[in-house]
């Protein structure tokens, strides 16, 4: 397995010389520029002066978040991941929308520039997806070194992720206008909040005592038989209709089909919200395809690599949005700072109390963007 | 913000520039610029990281040997017949991973937070020049810019840099104190 990564690497290096000694000369296309130009000059909502101090993506006037602002919020972006352990990408993608204020200067274009409100629109959405998509790299280093990497699983959601972000990406940047894109991700919000309310509910307490007893019955007679890590995944079957694994002298199957379904399905989410997908990627693996965590684990932060390097790659590459560096980089030191941070303080709050304050922000999140989004409304 | 940023870039940009103009043919003084300046983002990185480790090794520890446990036991209960202990154990063992899955992602922005600035010292750079590419990559696209080809560059800046690491004054300390954590939660 190492070794195939190895040669993985060097392929993607050579690719990548080959490419660039392919050079016939620059090419220059800048959709930023073309778009400001077509903005109406001024100094009112919608307009563009060309006076004012350059903002975000170098367009004068547009917001400028402190570095301040921008370290704090992501402090605690981080802090949720390490404490809750979702709801983070959500929560950098509020900070993009609102906190930095870069939503509302997007909707001021809504009607005097469409092209400008839409950019900036996407450009949101590929920020979100670099912090995930970075953070899933090295995940999914570290579990290639691990052994832990199932090729045939990645390769079949993967192939169901390369779909669904062409057809996304094609569909809909440049296309979806602020406010569309706020209501969907507020309707996103809302799925996360429903599965926190099963969590929560009767039924969902019910079940987690219930795998708590199994478990613990299961672990109070045996002893383990040491280690399973070093001895790795292997696909013993290749086939269209069912796939063999193997490790631990143990045979499991999956469906492809339904690994493409899923890789499709959970990418198509993904790349249009702006989120990794983790938090549907592992539920959907270990349930619904019926395979172990041990497999799952790295395979998960493949598929979300994969989805995210397409999705990114088919925005920036073949669409041309942009994201402001400096920023994703001040976000990438205070999500570290904040998961420092967290794992020292979660603990001395209860974690039923943890989950209400995130049901709540959930609710409240969701339907603030949904109302706002899709139907104007605006709430506190 | 902006100001701040540009101010810093405007610093920086007579060393790193530097590393540009080492070579004549354009396309090889780029490679070798852009491999320098991910050298540089490979180590202020591992540097952020190691001393995160430090802080953080019996927490991860932890979290890691929990997860490892509720694996195994998932698989010998899936190897024992016993499906509702499998399905309880692989439950749990997905619960402890989301708590590592996450603190792995802190550690990771430790890892890469350098590269979105050299992204952005890039952009101040290289902004508006695309790389055209032949046949048969244009069948995908017609023209990459600066930071598609920064990111197969800075893997070989990390592959390198692994290769080094040992002989390298502090980092060889952290690499051995890794290694025998690893042993340790093996």
């Amino acid at each position: 397995m190492r070794n195939k990564f190895t040669w993985g690497v060097l392929m993607l290096l050579a690719v990548t010389v080959l490419v660039l000694l392919c050079v016939p000369g620059p090419v220059f296309a800048d959709k930023l520029a073309d778009a400001i130009a077509a903005a109406p000059q001024g100094t009112g909502p919608g307009q563009i002066d060309p006076s004012a101090a350059k903002g975000v993506y170098g367009i004068p006037g547009a917001p400028s978040p402190g570095l301040l602002l921008c370290f704090l919020w992501a402090i605690w972006v981080g802090w949720i991941f390490s404490t809750v352990g979702a709801f983070g990408g959500i929560m950098a993608g509020v900070g993009h929308i609102t906190i930095y204020g870069l939503g509302a200067y997007a909707k001021t274009f809504k009607d005097t520039t469409p092209a400008l409100n839409k950019l900036v629109t996407d450009s949101i959405r590929v920020s979100n997806q670099w912090l995930v998509g970075l953070s899933a790299l090295v995940s999914t280093i570290n579990y290639g070194k691990q052994k832990r990497l199932v090729t045939s699983l990645g390769f079949f959601l993967g192939i169901g992720a390369l779909f669904a972000t062409l057809i996304v990406v094609f569909s809909t940047a440049g296309k979806i206008s602020f406010s569309q894109y706020q209501g969907w991700f507020g309707l996103c919000v809302f799925l996360i909040f429903a599965f926190m309310v099963y969590e929560m509910s009767p039924k969902g307490q019910a079940s987690k005592k219930a795998a708590k007893d199994a478990a613990k019955a299961f672990e109070n007679t045996v002893k383990t038989k040491g280690d399973i890590a070093g001895q790795g995944v292997k696909t013993l079957k290749w086939s269209v209709v069912k796939t063999q694994i193997s490790f631990f002298g143990q045979t499991f199957s999956f469906s492809p089909i339904w690994a493409f379904v899923g890789g499709f399905l959970i990418s198509a989410l993904a790349s249009f919200i702006g989120v990794g997908g983790g938090f549907l990627y592992v539920p959907f693996l270990t349930s619904v395809v019926g395979l172990p965590m041990f497999v799952v684990a790295g395979t998960s932060a493949v598929a979300v690599l994969i989805g995210m390097v397409f999705s990114i790659f088919n925005f920036m590459v073949l669409k041309g949005i942009m994201v402001y560096w400096p920023m994703i980089g001040v976000e990438l030191i205070g999500v570290f700072v904040g998961s420092m941070i967290g794992p020292r303080t979660g603990k001395y709050i209860p974690e039923k109390v943890l989950k209400w304050i995130f049901l709540v922000l959930a609710l409240y999140i969701g339907l603030r963007y949904t109302m706002r989004g899709f139907f104007g409304i605006a709430m506190l | 913000m902006i100001n701040t940023i540009n101010q810093f870039y405007t610093l920086i940009d007579p060393g790193l520039i530097f590393f540009y103009r080492l070579m004549d043919t354009p396309v090889l003084a780029y490679l070798l610029g852009t491999f320098f300046l991910s050298m540089i983002a490979v180590i202020i990185g591992e540097l952020t990281v190691s001393i995160a480790l430090k802080a953080n090794m019996s927490y991860l520890t932890g979290l890691s040997s929990r997860m490892t446990q509720k694996e195994n036991l998932a698989i010998q209960a899936y190897n024992d017949g016993d499906m509702k202990g499998y399905k309880a154990l692989n439950k749990q063992a997905t619960d402890a991973w989301g708590k590592k899955f996450f603190a792995m992602m802190g550690h990771s922005a430790a890892i890469l937070w350098p590269i979105p600035f050299a992204l952005g010292w890039m952009q101040t750079r290289f902004a508006g020049v695309d790389f055209a590419i032949s046949f048969p990559f244009s069948l995908v696209t017609d023209s990459v810019g600066y930071t598609f080809s920064f990111f197969p560059v800075y893997v070989l800046a990390r592959i390198v840099f692994g290769k080094i690491r040992p002989f390298l004054p502090y980092f060889s300390n952290v690499h051995k104190q890794l290694l025998k954590a690893s042993e340790g939660a093996a």
